[in-house]
């Protein structure tokens, strides 16, 4: 064993820890940012009684469910049942390895980061079919293909809505896209058409509304939870925070710059002040698109689901293939290289 | 709707101005409503130390009901049912107390064993006299037997019936509305509410407090035995919590120094009930 090796697998096995204890913050943060946000947006205040201003009422939810009774159905296939909510929470924490955090601060920089992160991203999919099916309840297992049928169909303008950018900038690594865009201007003025359609299929990808029919909170029983119950169920909801988070941060790289100030990145920040510096920025832009996905629950009704297949495939998929064309088109006669 | 996505535009618009728009939440338990003073909140038929309604189908309420929302059925002194309102939504009320109060013979007691405890019946006669035997000294009255017999034995609210020329259902309901025992208890039930409204406002104080003043737990009795003491949700009295209920009787919004002083009179009372009995 050479030392390389032991300090590549001791690096991997710090940031892997690390991002996944991340996780159980950034869910936290996200919940109490919806239950304060869409109260306010309510005229309502909201969770005011535990802690200031009701701040921990999030974190009390989380160790809540932690201490309620957890359920088996008699009939479900106890094996998959256990791991279903493991693979749709393990689909979310994995697809945080590629996530630009900051200069410096990526778990792993793979050269094909992209791809990694949509196939990475595509596995929750499986995750709420062997829910669905695992539960040996009718409405789960339709919850569940309800939820497979959504989640397929968004993924493929999702990801082509990317491969214009990808044409553009020459890369699939995210560090390399960030610094394309340090040099070139951010993607969002290069793709407006692909933000859009980017911008919808996510919102669709990690079911936030108006595309949130998998849950339909006021409708559905819980779509392919219905048969969870403690934590197992807490990681499903977990899990939907954690892709909020992961979708508001790829969308902030890919299309806003990452970690970059509006303004010149200052070349003299190296270093670990560097680090911060983009933190901060990628932070700030993340949570503004949780906050835009937060401000969309409290305005928007849910769509019907021949809609949302509509949108997908009539909609979303020619404009995706569109816009590739002409990207693809203007990448080569105007040499844009 | 010229242009896709202008409602949805105007819509985020709503949402974005409503959340820096002043809330309309009022912080409960801190923050209490105005009640009006004629308010009575929601109506239901009181009930009676037997879990029997208290209702005496007088009709008076069916009568002055502005909008007739009262229908009832019952039996008259005569033993006839008699009946107000829509003939389709009469119930029969056969139960023990209205066959009692309508004068008619009625079925045992629940619990016939002191109900109709012989009383000191000269005694009950001194004490209507001490008032001039006025009907508005009832409740006086009501409290001076009370005081020496822990509650208000049928017999003595018979004789008191007798002697004031008050019609039996009056001094009944009048006994029962004025939460008067009545039945033997081993000694005054004190229940300090514990529902969330007086939890805010103040109950834990209250119990802690009566807890020192009687010198017991929750839960426990005294060691004289004329004071228990609980801690219940059903007092029923969010209005003016933090509240105790006494028996019967609820007492609130009162601080630890009001509480005290309550069942202090209580047991003053009922020790000198006993001296003199």
């Amino acid at each position: 064993m050479d030392f390389e090796l032991l300090l590549g697998i001791g690096r991997f096995l710090l940031a892997t820890t690390f991002l996944l204890l991340l996780t159980v913050p950034t869910a936290f943060v996200i919940i109490q940012m919806e239950l304060k946000v869409i109260a306010s947006m309510n005229l309502r205040v909201g969770p005011n009684r535990v802690g200031p201003g009701g701040l921990f009422q999030s974190t009390i939810h989380g160790f809540k469910v932690l201490a309620k009774e957890d359920t088996v159905p008699d009939q479900a296939d106890r094996g998959t049942f256990t791991l279903a909510p493991w693979m749709v929470y393990m689909a979310a924490a994995m697809s945080m390895l590629v996530i630009p955090f900051a200069p410096g601060a990526i778990a792993a920089d793979f050269n094909i980061g992209i791809v990694y992160f949509f196939a990475v991203l595509g596995l929750s999919v499986v995750g709420l079919l062997v829910a669905g099916w695992a539960s040996y309840n009718k409405y789960s297992l339709l919850g569940g293909l309800r939820s497979a049928a959504q989640m397929v169909s968004y993924e493929i303008p999702l990801t082509l809505s990317i491969v214009g950018a990808v044409v553009l900038a020459g890369t699939l690594s995210f560090s390399e896209l960030i610094a394309w865009q340090l040099e070139h201007g951010w993607l969002l003025i290069w793709q407006p058409i692909g933000l859009g359609i980017f911008y919808v299929s996510s919102l669709a990808e990690v079911n936030r509304t108006p595309f949130d029919m998998v849950e339909a909170d006021s409708e559905l029983v819980a779509g392919p939870f219905t048969e969870y119950s403690g934590m197992r169920f807490g990681f499903f909801f977990f899990a939907e925070y954690v892709a909020l988070f992961i979708m508001s941060g790829i969308l902030a790289s890919l299309f806003f710059g990452g970690w970059l100030a509006p303004w010149p990145f200052p070349a003299q920040l190296g270093g670990f002040v560097g680090t911060l510096y983009g933190l901060f920025w990628f932070f700030l832009k993340t949570y503004l698109f949780v906050f835009v996905a937060v401000w969309l629950r409290a305005t928007l009704p849910r769509v019907r689901v021949d809609q949302l297949m509509g949108v997908a495939w009539k909609v979303l998929l020619p404009l995706a293939l569109v816009n590739l064309f002409i990207t693809a088109i203007a990448v080569v006669v105007l040499d844009l290289k | 709707m010229a242009f896709p996505g202008i409602g949805i535009a105007k819509g985020m618009a709503t949402t974005f101005r409503n959340f820096f728009a002043p809330k309309v939440t009022r912080f409960y338990p801190e923050q209490r409503p105005e009640i009006p003073d004629r308010w009575r909140g929601r109506l239901d038929l009181i009930y009676d130390p037997f879990g029997e309604h208290k209702c005496e189908v007088c009709f008076q309420c069916a009568q002055v009901c502005p909008v007739e929302a009262i229908d009832m059925s019952g039996f008259d002194s005569q033993g006839n049912r008699i009946r107000f309102g829509m003939p389709e939504i009469y119930d029969e009320r056969k139960d023990a107390n209205a066959y009692r109060r309508a004068g008619l013979p009625a079925r045992p007691m629940r619990n016939p064993a002191r109900w109709d405890e012989a009383v000191d019946t000269p005694w009950v006669d001194a004490t209507i006299d001490a008032f001039n035997g006025r009907p508005e000294a009832l409740v006086a009255i009501f409290r001076a037997v009370e005081d020496r017999y822990g509650y208000l034995p049928e017999q003595a609210l018979r004789r008191i019936s007798e002697r004031m020329t008050i019609h039996w259902a009056q001094v009944f309901g009048a006994a029962g509305l004025g939460g008067f025992r009545l039945l033997p208890a081993p000694g005054h039930i004190v229940t300090v509410c514990d529902c969330a409204a007086c939890r805010f406002a103040g109950g834990p104080a209250l119990l802690a407090a009566l807890e020192e003043e009687l010198g017991i737990r929750a839960g426990e009795t005294t060691r004289d035995g004329s004071v228990s003491l609980e801690v219940g949700s059903d007092v029923g009295a969010g209005s003016i919590s933090p509240a105790i209920r006494v028996d019967t009787l609820v007492y609130g919004p009162l601080d630890a120094e009001k509480a005290r002083h309550v069942v202090q009179e209580r047991r003053r009372a009922t020790a000198a009930a006993g001296s003199a009995r």
